[in-house]
């Protein structure tokens, strides 16, 4: 059972490591509607004239979008996370999910293919993918080429085995504060 | 034919294709759940709306623009691809002699909203003018 001082522990790690927002859940439509509802509020209050509250914003909806295009279809492992730190320099997004191991190596693959990418490759990435025949496979990729381009491509991906049939799934978007 | 008005809902924009100023707009945040099921009636409701036309163009002379506004605070990558489909369908109508204005509004602060209309106007090779609020 969680004591009170391990609950304290939490707060001062978010404290410390200045932790907006922290959700771990099972994310439908409904939940991500009602967690965007709060997170816009917040990003709000940080009274932005350069637009940055924005650009954290459309990254985060992509990037909760992502968690349910490549969860794992196992009810069991539907538990995802996603936390949004505010540095002094920079935002950092991070979600986590579970997936089928045998899906990784084609995640890595696609994840790979766009971090490698300038700015104008993405773009036409991008550009490609939009014109493509819709499928449930190239509008996850668009997703991903999309955060790659509003960040200028500061991501960064890990996948922590957890047994023979599923990994954790880790994604991360950094958005630099100055222009 | 009638004009076409939907509401907004938190992640779904307002819709409002008034057929009577030729004023077609689409505005407010874009995200969702089934992209397809809120973006098909309107695409098809578009293609309609020139088959309309195209049987009142033989009594019209001095055709005035049919203006299309996008005023989106934010659209998902999925809504981006219906947004294209869109536009897509709006190109047919150039191709077949309407005059048709794009209108691009975005927030100031947005540079991302002011990048995806240009792409976009890049990628179907339509002129938008774009607005700032």
């Amino acid at each position: 059972m969680t004591q009170v001082s391990t609950a304290y522990e939490v707060y001062q790690f978010m404290s410390a490591k200045n932790i907006l927002v922290a959700f771990t859940g099972h994310f439908d439509h409904l939940v991500t509607t009602s967690l965007l509802r709060n997170i816009k509020n917040k990003l709000k209050d940080l009274q932005s004239i350069t637009g940055i509250d924005k650009k954290v914003y459309n990254i985060l909806v992509e990037s909760i979008e992502n968690i349910s295009k490549y969860s794992s279809k196992n009810t069991k492992h539907n538990i995802a996370m996603l936390l949004l730190c505010k540095g002094e320099k920079n935002f950092t997004i991070i979600t986590g999910n579970h997936v089928l191991n045998k899906d990784v190596p084609a995640l890595k693959e696609r994840l790979d293919k766009v971090i490698k990418l300038g700015q104008e490759d993405l773009k036409k990435l991008y550009r490609e993918q939009m014109l493509s025949k819709r499928t449930d496979e190239n509008s996850a990729g668009l997703g991903i080429i999309d955060i790659a381009i509003k960040s200028k491509n500061q991501i960064k991906y890990d996948f922590k085995p957890l047994n023979e049939q599923t990994s954790f799934y880790l994604f991360q978007t950094e958005i630099n504060i100055q222009k | 034919m009638d004009s076409l008005i939907i509401e907004a809902t938190e992640d779904s924009p307002k819709i409002v294709f008034d057929t009577t100023s030729n004023r077609f707009t689409i505005s407010g945040e874009s995200r969702p759940e089934n992209a397809g099921k809120f973006y098909s009636p309107v695409i098809n409701w578009i293609v309609k709306f020139e088959e309309t036309l195209a049987i009142r163009k033989k009594e019209m002379k001095d055709e005035s623009p049919l203006v299309f506004v996008f005023k989106l605070d934010y659209f998902n990558s999925t809504s981006a691809k219906y947004i294209m489909d869109i536009l897509l369908v709006l190109k047919k109508f150039v191709d077949d002699g309407y005059k048709v204005n794009i209108e691009w509004h975005y927030d100031k602060r947005d540079d991302d909203m002011l990048d995806a209309g240009n792409e976009f106007s890049d990628t179907v090779d339509m002129k938008f003018d774009f607005i700032e609020y």
